[in-house]
C-alpha cells in the first residue's frame, strides 16, 4: 500500500481525534455548516479503519509471501518491501520479465486484500 | 468562517444587508474546500451559490485562477458549466484564494465505488459527457488564457508528473518508474492542434440530474493546453469505470470515442491513444503517492487523502504493472 501501515495508523489516530470526533458531534446538528462534510469524513474514516485493521492482520503474511517468491531471483534483497522493490526495479530496467511477474503478483495480492471487484479493462 | 466572508462580500457587492443560510460544506473534492449557501438580501433578492476556496493542504497543487478562467470560457456555451460570479486570487474575500459560482440545482455526482451511479441513464449521460469533452477540445486554449506547453505536449505532461513524483516519492515504485521510462522513450506524435485539456475529466467530476441529463462539468483546477488524447484517456481509465468495463461507467469505448470525435473534429490517433492510456495510470499513481505523502508528513489528516493513498493507489499499481507486460 502506498501508505505504510505505521504512518496510516498514526494518521488515522490523529484524524479520529482532530477531525472525526468533532465530525461525529456535528452529525447530530444537521443545520451546522459542516454536518454534511462531517458525515462524509466519518464514513471515509470508518472505511480507512477497516482497511487498516485488515492490513494489520494480513499484511505481514502477504509481505512474507512476496519475499519468499522473490528470493530465488533476488536473494537477501527480497526481504523488506523497499529493498525488494528497488532490486526488482533494477531488474525490470534490464528487461527482466521475471521481475515484472513478481511485481504483478504482489500488486494482485495487495489489491485483492481490499475486497473490491477486480479492475475491468475498458476496451 | 465562510459565512462571515460570504456575508461581507455579498453585502458589499449588492449594496444591502444580506443573510447567509443553508451553508453546507461538501465532502470530497480534495483540491478545494467547497461550500454552498443561500444568500438573501434585505430587498428580497435571493441567490444560491457555491464557494470553492483553497484548503491548507490539497491533493494537487493548482493554479488558483485557471479553474475560474476555464469556467468563464465555457459559460453560456454548449459545454455545461456552473455560472461564474467572482474570483479572488488572494485571501481578502474568502479567507483563502477562491471563487464563487451560481449553484447548479438538483445535481448529483458519482462516487468512485458506486456500482451503477447512472442507473438506466448511463448511455444517455455518457453521450452527453463525451460530446461535451469533444466540444471542450474544439475550443481555443488562448480563449481560456492558457499558454502553450513549453515542449511537446506529451513530454511536457510527463515532465510535470515526473517532477511531482520526484518531490513526493518516499520509497521505490518500480512499476511507476518503469512506465515513466517507457513513456519517455516512446513519445507519441504531436497532436494536430493544441486543445483545452480539462485535466481531470472523469466520472465523478460532473453533475447530472439522475434522469439522464448532464448538468455541469466541474473541477477545472487542472486545466491546461495540451493534447486532447490526455483527457480522453483519463476519462476512459478503468479506475473511473465503476467496475463496468464501460468508458466512465457509461458507454462502450467505441461509442465514447465516436461521440468525442464527432464533437471535437479530431480523429483518435492509435499510437497517441496507447501512450496516453499508460500516461493516465502514471498520472493517477503520482497523485495517489502525493496524497500519501501529505499524510506521512503530517500536513493533512483528511481521510479522503488516506483513501486516495490506498485504494486508487493499489488499483493503478496493478493495472499499470499489467500494462507493462504488453509494452
Amino acid at each position: 500500500m502506498s501508505l505504510p501501515l505505521p504512518a496510516l495508523l498514526n494518521a488515522v489516530a490523529t484524524a479520529l481525534a482532530n477531525e472525526v470526533a468533532p465530525a461525529l458531534q456535528l452529525l447530530g446538528q444537521p443545520e451546522a455548516p459542516d454536518a454534511n462534510y462531517a458525515g462524509g469524513t466519518a464514513g471515509t474514516a470508518a472505511m480507512i479503519l477497516m482497511l487498516a485493521a485488515a492490513e494489520a492482520a494480513h499484511g505481514p503474511a502477504r509481505e512474507a509471501a512476496a519475499a519468499d517468491a522473490a528470493r530465488p531471483l533476488l536473494g537477501e534483497a527480497a526481504t523488506g518491501r523497499d529493498a525488494r522493490h528497488a532490486a526488482l526495479g533494477a531488474a525490470l530496467a534490464t528487461g527482466n520479465r521475471a521481475a515484472l511477474a513478481l511485481l504483478i503478483a504482489e500488486a494482485e495480492a495487495a489489491y485483492a486484500a481490499l475486497g473490491l471487484p477486480p479492475p475491468v479493462p475498458v476496451t | 468562517m465562510p459565512a462571515d466572508h460570504l456575508a461581507r462580500w455579498f453585502a458589499g457587492h449588492w449594496g444591502e444587508a444580506v443573510e447567509i443560510s443553508g451553508l453546507k460544506r461538501f465532502h470530497g473534492g480534495s483540491a478545494r474546500q467547497t461550500y454552498r449557501c443561500d444568500v438573501t438580501g434585505a430587498s428580497g433578492r435571493r441567490e444560491s451559490v457555491v464557494l470553492r476556496r483553497d484548503p491548507p493542504s490539497s491533493l494537487i497543487e493548482t493554479d488558483r485562477l485557471a479553474e475560474y478562467r476555464a469556467i468563464q470560457c465555457f459559460a453560456g456555451s454548449d459545454v455545461p458549466v456552473p455560472e461564474p460570479i467572482f474570483c479572488d486570487a488572494g485571501p481578502e474575500s474568502f479567507g483563502s484564494p477562491g471563487f464563487l459560482m451560481r449553484e447548479v440545482a438538483g445535481g448529483q455526482a458519482a462516487g468512485l465505488l458506486d456500482p451503477e451511479p447512472y442507473g438506466d441513464h448511463g448511455a444517455s449521460v455518457g453521450q452527453q459527457f463525451f460530446t461535451a469533452l469533444g466540444r471542450v477540445h474544439a475550443g481555443d486554449p488562448t480563449a481560456a488564457g492558457l499558454d502553450a506547453p513549453p515542449t511537446h505536449p506529451a513530454l511536457a505532461r510527463l515532465a510535470h508528473w515526473q517532477a511531482a513524483y520526484a518531490a513526493d516519492r518516499f520509497r521505490p515504485e518500480p512499476v511507476l518508474e518503469a512506465a515513466m521510462a517507457w513513456l519517455a522513450a516512446n513519445p507519441p506524435p504531436a497532436p494536430p492542434r493544441l486543445s483545452i485539456v480539462h485535466g481531470d475529466y472523469r466520472s465523478g467530476n460532473f453533475l447530472h440530474d439522475g434522469a439522464g441529463r448532464l448538468l455541469a462539468i466541474l473541477d477545472w483546477e487542472m486545466v491546461h493546453a495540451g493534447d486532447a488524447h490526455e483527457d480522453l484517456a483519463w476519462a476512459c481509465d478503468p479506475l473511473w469505470s465503476h467496475f463496468s468495463g464501460k468508458a466512465g461507467g457509461m458507454l462502450p469505448l467505441a461509442e465514447a470515442i465516436a461521440a468525442w470525435e464527432a464533437a471535437s473534429g479530431l480523429t483518435l490517433d492509435p499510437i497517441a491513444w496507447a501512450w496516453w492510456r499508460i500516461m493516465a495510470q502514471v498520472q493517477g499513481l503520482v497523485i495517489w503517492i502525493s496524497a500519501a505523502r501529505e499524510i506521512i508528513d503530517g500536513r493533512s489528516h483528511d481521510p479522503v487523502l488516506m483513501f486516495a493513498g490506498t485504494i486508487p493507489y493499489r488499483f493503478h499499481t496493478l493495472t499499470l504493472a499489467k500494462a507493462l507486460e504488453g509494452l
